[in-house]
C-alpha cells in the first residue's frame, strides 16, 4: 500500500468515527434539550387547565387548547401527585394521522373530584427543527472534510515529486556507466538530505567498485607473475637433456598442478568480474551458430568417447555478454562430456525460450541446491569445482532462469531465457 | 634474430632470454619503462616482448612510443591482465598479438615466429626444415615438393614443433596449443598422442623422415637425429 492511501485510511477511518459520535451526541443533546423545553411548555399548560377549573368551576374541553390534547379520567382518589413526562404516539385529530408526541401524566383534583390528567403535545415541528439544525451544522461540516481530502490529495502528490525523482535517479543509476547519481532541486529539507545520502551512497559504491576492480586485475598480475615464472622455469628444465623417467614423470605432475592452478585463478577472478559486474558490453549472438562452432570445437573429445550427440535446435538469437554467453556453453558442454561414459549420449535443445542439456553420466542425481556452489564437486571431479558457480551466477546476471533435474539416469540443465530479443 | 624483452620478473625473463637465444637468436632486455625506452630508441629489433605492468610506468606507452617514430618491430604483449578490454586496447594500439601470462615457452615462441613471418611478408611464409615445406599463409605442406595433406589441426600441430624445433614440448603445452585453455580435459592430453601419430604416419607415408621424438611420456620433441 502506498504511504498516501494508508495515511488516508487510517484518517477517514478517524474522522468517519469522529464525525458519527459527535453527530450523536449532538442529536442527544439537541434533542434533551427540546425535550426539556416540550415539558415546560406542558407544565404550563397542566397550570393553566388547574387555574381554568379553579375559575370557571368546569373542565376545559378536551381540545380546547391551541396545539395541545388534554385528556381527563377520573379516579378514586389521588395516588401519585407526581408528574410523569414521556414519549408516545397519539392520534392527532387536527391533522387526522397519528404523530409522536410528548406527554405530561400526572393525577389532581379539579371541581373537588380526583382526575388522571393527561396533557399530550405534538413532537412534530421540534423534530423538524432538530433535522434542519443537524443539517444546517453537518453538511458543511461534510463538505469541508471533502475540500480537505482533494487538496491534502493534491498538496501530498505534489509534495512528493522530488521523492519520485530521486527514486527514478536511483533506479537509472548504473554502476558500470561514468554517470553517477544526479541529484535533484529541491528546497524541502527532508528531500535535500535524502538526495544528499544517496549521493553520497553512490559515490560511494563507485569509489569501491573501481577499488575492486583495480584490485582484481592486480590480484590477477601479481598471481600469474609467479605461476608464469614457474611455468617458464619448468619450461627451461624440460629442455635439459638430463631427464630420466622418474624426473620426467615429477616435472609432468608440476605441470598439471600449475595449470589447474592458473584454471583455479582464472576462474575465481571471473566470477569476481561476473559478480561486480563488469562484463557487461552486450550484443546480438546467434546461439544456434555458437552452438554448432563449439559442437565442432568440442569435436575430439566427442568422438574419443563415442559420445552420441542428439541435437535439435532452432533458431534463436539473444541479446548479452558474448564472452559470459560463450562461458556458458564451453561450461556446459564441458561438463556434459567430462562426466559422460564411454558410449554415452548427449543432448542439446534449442528452443525460441530455452536452452537444455541432458548428458548421461558416471554420476548419480547430484544435490541440485549444493550443485551451483563455489568449490562443490565430487572427488573424481577434475575440475576446479567452479564451473557451475560460474554457470549460475552468469544465469543470475543476465537474469535467465537455471534448473538442474535428474531423471531416468540423465542430468538436465535447462536455462530459460526469460528475456529474448 | 634480435629480440628485446621488456619484461621486470627476473625468473621469467632469464627463461625467455635462455629459449629464445638456443637456436642462435638475440636476445636483448629491459627490466624497467626507461630501459626499454633508451633500448627501444637505439635499436630495432624483429620483435619486442612487451609486459604491460612495469615497475616505472605503463607498457602500453612503450607501444605508443613506437608507433609514434614509426619503427616497424613487430610486438607480442605478455601480460597477466586477461579482460577483453586490455587486449583490444593493445591490439588497436598496433601490437601483433596478446599473450596471457602463464605460458609456456614453446607458445611464446610459435607466436614471435608468426608475428615476424607477417611481418616479412614477401616470400617468407615459407618454413623449410630438410624435406619439409610449410607455407603458413596458404596452410600447405609439401614433402620433397608433393602436397600433403593434413587437417586444420594436424597442420597447427606440425608447424608448432617445427618452430619449436630441437626443443622438448610438452603434452599440456600442445593441448593448450591446439585447444586453448578451455580445453583441460583429463583425457586432452591422449589427443595429443592420437594427431601426433596421424602426423607421423601421414609424413613418413609421403617419404619422409620421422622427427619426432617421445620425451619419457612427458612430451616431444622435434629433431633431426
Amino acid at each position: 500500500m502506498k504511504l498516501f492511501s494508508s495515511y488516508n485510511r487510517i484518517l477517514s477511518v478517524i474522522t468517519l468515527s469522529g464525525l458519527l459520535v459527535i453527530g450523536f451526541l449532538f442529536y442527544q443533546t439537541l434533542g434533551q434539550y427540546l425535550n426539556r423545553q416540550m415539558e415546560d411548555h406542558l407544565y404550563e399548560e397542566l397550570l393553566e387547565v388547574r387555574d381554568f377549573a379553579h375559575v370557571k368551576n368546569i373542565l376545559p374541553s378536551p381540545d380546547g387548547f391551541d396545539d395541545v390534547i388534554v385528556e381527563y379520567k377520573k379516579i378514586k382518589k389521588l395516588e401519585d401527585q407526581r408528574k410523569f413526562f414521556a414519549d408516545t404516539n397519539f392520534y392527532n385529530p387536527k391533522k387526522k394521522h397519528k404523530e409522536s408526541g410528548r406527554y405530561l401524566m400526572t393525577q389532581m383534583v379539579l371541581n373537588g373530584q380526583p382526575y388522571e390528567l393527561k396533557i399530550i403535545a405534538s413532537k412534530f415541528e421540534r423534530e423538524e427543527q432538530i433535522k434542519s439544525i443537524v443539517l444546517i451544522i453537518l453538511l458543511p461540516v461534510i463538505v469541508l472534510l471533502l475540500i480537505l481530502w482533494l487538496v491534502n490529495r493534491v498538496l501530498i502528490k505534489k509534495m512528493w515529486i522530488p521523492f519520485r525523482q530521486i527514486l527514478t535517479n536511483i533506479k537509472a543509476f548504473n554502476i558500470n556507466q561514468e554517470e553517477v547519481f544526479k541529484p535533484i532541486e529541491t528546497n524541502i529539507d527532508e528531500f535535500k538530505e535524502l538526495n544528499k545520502a544517496v549521493l553520497d551512497v553512490s559515490l560511494k559504491v563507485k569509489s569501491d567498485y573501481k577499488e575492486i576492480k583495480l584490485f582484481t586485475e592486480n590480484a590477477s598480475h601479481e598471481m600469474m607473475t609467479p605461476l608464469a615464472v614457474i611455468n617458464s622455469k619448468l619450461d627451461t628444465m624440460l629442455q635439459s637433456n638430463t631427464l630420466n623417467k622418474e624426473e620426467s614423470e615429477i616435472l609432468a605432475d608440476l605441470y598439471k598442478a600449475t595449470s589447474k592452478l592458473t584454471k583455479l585463478n582464472q576462474s575465481l577472478l571471473l566470477l569476481v568480474k561476473i559478480d561486480n559486474n563488469q562484463l557487461q558490453d552486450k550484443e546480438k549472438i546467434d546461439l544456434e551458430a555458437l552452438l554448432y562452432e563449439r559442437i565442432n570445437y568440442f569435436q575430439d573429445f566427442i568422438q574419443k568417447r563415442n559420445l552420441n550427440v542428439n541435437t535439435e535446435i532452432s533458431k534463436l538469437s539473444i541479446y548479452a555478454n558474448r564472452s559470459m554467453v560463450e562461458m556458458l556453453i564451453n561450461n556446459l558442454f564441458s561438463n556434459a562430456i567430462r562426466h559422460n561414459y564411454v558410449g554415452g549420449f548427449i543432448k542439446i535443445v534449442l528452443t525460441p525460450s530455452s536452452l537444455l542439456f541432458s548428458n548421461t553420466s558416471t554420476q548419480a542425481r547430484l544435490d541440485p541446491v549444493k550443485i551451483f556452489e563455489r568449490f562443490y564437486k565430487d572427488n573424481a571431479s577434475e575440475g576446479t569445482g567452479l564451473g557451475l558457480a560460474i554457470l549460475k551466477q552468469v544465469c543470475l546476471r543476465q537474469s535467465y532462469t537455471l534448473a538442474y533435474e535428474y531423471q531416468e539416469g540423465q542430468h538436465y540443465f535447462k536455462i530459460e531465457f526469460n528475456n529474448p530479443s | 634474430m634480435k629480440f628485446l624483452i621488456v619484461e621486470d620478473e627476473e625468473g621469467l625473463r632469464k627463461s625467455i632470454d635462455q629459449y629464445l637465444t638456443a637456436e642462435g637468436n638475440i636476445c636483448d632486455w629491459a627490466s624497467s619503462y626507461e630501459q626499454g625506452y633508451q633500448k627501444l630508441s637505439l635499436y630495432d629489433y624483429d620483435c619486442v616482448l612487451l609486459d604491460l605492468t612495469l615497475p616505472d610506468g605503463e607498457g602500453l606507452q612503450l607501444l605508443k612510443y613506437l608507433k609514434k617514430v614509426n619503427k616497424s618491430d613487430g610486438v607480442l604483449i605478455i601480460s597477466a591482465r586477461n579482460s577483453l578490454d586490455q587486449k583490444i586496447a593493445g591490439l588497436s594500439m598496433g601490437a601483433d598479438d596478446y599473450l596471457i601470462k602463464p605460458f609456456h615457452l614453446s607458445e611464446l615462441y610459435a607466436r614471435i615466429m608468426a608475428i615476424v613471418r607477417r611481418r616479412n611478408f614477401n616470400g617468407n611464409s615459407l618454413v623449410q626444415f630438410n624435406e619439409l615445406e610449410i607455407d603458413t599463409i596458404s596452410k600447405e605442406l609439401k614433402v620433397n615438393n608433393k602436397l600433403v595433406y593434413l587437417t586444420r589441426k594436424e597442420f597447427d600441430l606440425l608447424l608448432y614443433f617445427v618452430t619449436n624445433k630441437n626443443k622438448v614440448i610438452s603434452k599440456s603445452a600442445a593441448v593448450v596449443h591446439i585447444w586453448g585453455d578451455e580445453a583441460d580435459m583429463a583425457d586432452s592430453f591422449d589427443f595429443i598422442y592420437t594427431h601426433i601419430k596421424n602426423v607421423r604416419k601421414k609424413l613418413t607415408d609421403a617419404g619422409c623422415k620421422d622427427y619426432f621424438q617421445s620425451v619419457y611420456g612427458i612430451g616431444y620433441k622435434f629433431c633431426e637425429t
